[in-house]
């Protein structure tokens, strides 16, 4: 079997042929599959109701049966030779396995099932069937191994939905202890997606003429597809963020001069010409509109002192234990505990600012307890990132610099600092990251309550005030206790029903706090991606 | 070159002075180095003197017993074949082999008179005067200009930074100057005298070879140290080096290492002999060295018999 009907390589791809055109057609069937799979799954498409005047459902089905079809007849066509195609003799190990893992499912599931025989006599059906499928999917001719068993895949599941055995209302309770089951609204989105990945693998080898051309086209749209899903997840969570939020936040917005509250600049009043209460306010009895405006400061404030500490102090540490200190046990030791303090759980440091910060700071919670424990936090990350990033600066700019008759200082600031900023700030970005989003550290050093009043609004830079007597300068501000958005997001959450009467509609608020939350993070995380780009482009051609 | 290796057994050390006869080890004849083949008298002064040099790295022995004096304002070319030490031997002139960790140098090396390898010694200051060109380019991921002016920059010789610019005091002009000397000296200035702010890593190799000579010249060295500058180089811009090195060394000592016979015929006053294992086999005038050498694995070597 091996070799045979095996054409000369093609080094330059004729023109497109229909086969190619239908092969290209199969693929984009998996890729729309994919699509309504995603989208049922997270209830954009709803089941029950229909698409195009047909129900969801067999419409699913409809398309995974064709899709199953054209997998199925384009292997066939191309072993009898009615399609030009270079494959190899057999599929291999890994289309193997893959074929046969979803049928160990579906034999299992229908043997023990639907047939009702039972879990021992399942379990033994599933592994035959699966055995089946690695057989038929290694022993023939790849055109053949990679496409039928995948094929029969897609048009049995394909099958079930359009006969209706699993319909929208299919449920499987388990019958465990605790309540589970189960659902058509799991099942159907899951298998169709998987279904769709199967047969836009199958069908991209097909169009690649199977061969090695085959296996890089089937490994391209696998690895695309799976960069798209992490795209459109990280898209839909935003989305999902933004639409729940948007009432909340414009409540009450108003444009217009003269409309926004009033704010001086370097001694100069100004009028904003628009009002987001919700911004701009914070809790009162009096207020038309609630708002989150001091866990919003207190949120910047918190990242900003945490970033002023830990970034000096971590670059330094990483500079002596990379460029000072003799690699040896002691930068061993070093190296175990900042990796160790990156894994200690924020809530151990919100103790220990509990425990530690409070008592010598005011005796209060404060934001200055909050900022040293986001510090502390940040440290390791800070340590880790810019060591390595040190590490990766070539020694052959040390070596050049040294035989110019640099000092090592001059060597270090002037050619090892700035090759390494670029990975210092994706460190920083990474746990601004992290600390931002921080819950239980704020819990304990600096908390504030369900609802902030605007008056805990920490005005920082307003706050230092000059002495003549020792220490100079003081910033009572600092030692107020204020709030932060996550962890207001979370009393929010936990206050319970009570809470609506004080904020108009709770659900909204909540959900506009944690719109605001986002977006705090993303443009601490824009800013961070704007310095890297910064000082990469002085390091690259240009 | 493992020809060699099998037939110079570890246990036979440099420098004896025994029958120069040849010794019968393995069955093969085998011909010792003698003192009077690297005694090389020259008139004037010595500007670097090297006596018994032996360097480990770990346990491996890179060079052994090298004693080599090298005359002030001249050429000298060191060649051998690979991997037989002439990197790590010019590593020891200035003392860059102290930055690998597994390096071990004993021995004694004296610039003017002064020994280099004693507790005290300034390795800036050392490095100032005693400049190196690498084997591989190694130029900063900075602009041409600022890869030129660094070293001087650093040295506080060129002041053209923010506060320098606002006091009205900043060197800018004399830094271009220096730029463009350096870079034509380098012969480098014509193909890169109108992308001056570009990235220097945007260079071609051979491009980046000439803007790492023009790096060293601008700090101004006495010795000047390099490392197969011309390995990627064209024969015109080959050419352009050679015809510095030859102007070069009217001023400054050039300690070069080659791996082209001509080319060391053509530009050195004296050329070392290093062979496999480490040891320097014969020193001497160039004319001598190539045309008429005391041993006869170098005559083998410069031949092209082996290596
Ligand atoms: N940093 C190092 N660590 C360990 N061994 C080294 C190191 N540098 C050189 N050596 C060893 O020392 C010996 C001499 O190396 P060296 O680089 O001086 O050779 P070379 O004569 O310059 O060769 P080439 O002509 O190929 O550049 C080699 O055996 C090499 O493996
Ligand atoms: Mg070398």
């Amino acid at each position: 079997m091996a070799g045979a009907g095996r054409t000369d390589t093609r080094l330059v791809e004729s023109e497109t042929t229909e086969t190619d055109a239908v092969a290209g057609v199969a693929v984009g069937l998996s890729a729309v599959l994919f699509a309504l799979a995603v989208a049922a799954l997270f209830e954009r498409v709803s089941l029950t109701g229909s698409l195009f005047g047909v129900p969801t459902v067999t419409l699913l089905g409809g398309l995974l049966t064709a899709l199953g079809v054209a997998v199925i007849a384009f292997g066939v066509g191309s072993r009898f030779g009615y399609v030009e195609t270079n494959p190899d003799p057999s599929a291999g190990l890994i289309a193997g396995f893959g074929a046969a893992v979803p049928w160990v499912l579906i034999g299992g599931s229908v043997a023990s099932q639907t047939l009702g025989l039972g879990v021992g006599v399942g379990a033994v059906a599933g592994v035959a069937t699966g055995a089946v499928a690695f057989a038929a999917s290694v022993l023939p001719r790849e055109d053949l191994g990679s496409t039928v068993p995948l094929g029969a895949l897609l048009g049995v599941t394909g099958l079930v939905f359009l006969t209706g055995v699993i319909g929208p209302t299919w449920v499987w309770e388990l019958g465990w202890a605790q309540q589970a089951a189960v659902t058509a609204e799991f099942l159907i989105p899951v298998s169709t997606l998987f279904s769709a990945l199967y047969g836009g693998w199958a069908s991209a080898k097909a169009y690649g003429g199977f061969g090695a051309r085959g296996r890089h086209m089937g490994a391209y749209v696998l690895v695309y597809v799976n960069a798209l899903s992490i795209v459109a997840f990280l898209f839909i969570l935003v989305a999902f963020v933004v639409v729940q939020g948007i009432p909340g936040l414009l409540n009450g917005t108003e444009f217009g001069f003269g409309t926004g509250p009033t704010t001086s600049v370097f001694g100069v009043s100004v009028a904003l010409p628009v009002s987001v209460p919700f911004l701009m306010n914070g809790v009162a009895l009096f207020n038309d509109f609630q708002g989150v405006l001091p866990a919003i400061v207190g949120t910047v404030w918190l990242v900003v002192g945490a970033v002023v500490l830990a970034v000096p102090l971590g670059v330094g540490a990483a500079l002596f234990l990379t460029e000072y200190a003799d690699r040896g046990r002691f930068t061993q030791v070093v190296e175990v505990a900042t990796n160790g303090l990156w894994s200690t759980p924020s809530i151990v440091f919100g103790l220990f600012g509990f425990a530690f910060l409070i008592p010598r700071f005011g005796n209060g919670k404060s934001l200055l307890s909050g900022m040293i424990t986001l510090g502390f936090m940040l440290l390791p990350l800070v340590v880790i990132t810019s060591r390595e990033a040190m590490l990766s600066v070539p020694d052959e700019y040390r070596d050049a610099s040294a035989a110019l008759g640099v000092s090592k200082w001059q060597t270090i600031r002037s050619v090892v600092l700035p090759a390494a900023l670029p990975g210092v700030v994706t460190g920083v970005i990474l746990g601004v990251g992290r600390i931002a989003g921080e819950t239980a550290p704020i819990l304990l050093t600096m908390a504030g309550g369900t609802f902030v009043p605007g008056s805990q609004t920490a005005d920082v830079i307003g706050g230092f005030q000059f002495t003549s007597a020792p220490p100079f300068v003081a910033n009572p501000e600092l030692l107020q206790a204020t709030s932060a958005l996550p962890y207001q997001l979370y009393a929010l959450i936990t206050a319970g029903v009570g809470a609506s009467s004080n904020v108009g509609n709770a659900d909204e608020f909540r959900w506009a706090t944690a719109l605001v939350l986002l977006v705090v993070v993303l443009s601490f995380y824009a800013i961070g991606i704007a310095t890297r780009y910064y000082f990469r482009r002085r390091l690259k051609h240009t | 070159m493992s020809e060699n290796t099998t037939t110079t057994p570890q246990t036979q050390t440099a420098q004896t002075d025994a029958d120069p006869s040849p010794t019968t080890t393995t069955g093969e004849t085998v011909e010792q180095t003698r003192d009077e083949w690297t005694d090389y008298e020259f008139r004037g002064e010595a500007k670097m003197a090297v006596e018994d040099l032996d360097v480990h790295y770990g346990d491996d022995h890179a060079l052994k017993g090298v004693s080599m004096e090298i005359p002030e304002e001249s050429v000298t070319a060191l060649i051998g074949p690979s991997g037989c030490g002439k990197s790590t031997y010019l590593r020891c002139l200035n003392r860059m082999n102290d930055r690998v960790s597994s390096a071990r140098i004993d021995g004694s090396v004296k610039l003017d008179g002064r020994e280099i390898y004693q507790d005290g010694v300034n390795l800036v200051e050392l490095r100032k005067r005693v400049g190196m060109v690498f084997q591989s380019p190694n130029p900063f991921p900075k602009t041409i200009r600022e890869n030129i002016a660094y070293g001087p920059k650093k040295h506080g010789d060129l002041d053209t930074g923010l506060l320098a610019r606002l006091l009205n005091r900043s060197d800018a002009d004399e830094r271009d100057d220096l730029v463009e000397r350096c870079l034509r000296d380098a012969a480098l200035w014509d193909e890169v005298s109108d992308r001056l702010d570009d990235n220097a890593l945007g260079l071609s190799g051979g491009q980046q070879q000439r803007l790492c000579i023009a790096r060293c010249l601008s700090v101004d060295p006495e010795v000047i140290l390099m490392d197969e500058p011309a390995s990627a180089l064209d024969p015109i811009a080959t050419a352009k080096i050679e015809d510095l090195i030859d102007d070069l060394s009217e001023e400054y000592t050039v300690v070069i290492v080659t791996h082209n016979m001509q080319q060391a015929a053509r530009i050195s006053d004296q050329t070392a002999v290093f062979l496999t294992g480490g040891e320097l086999v014969e020193y001497g005038d160039t004319d001598q060295v190539f045309e008429n050498p005391h041993s006869e694995r170098v005559e083998d070597y410069i031949t092209g018999k082996f290596g």
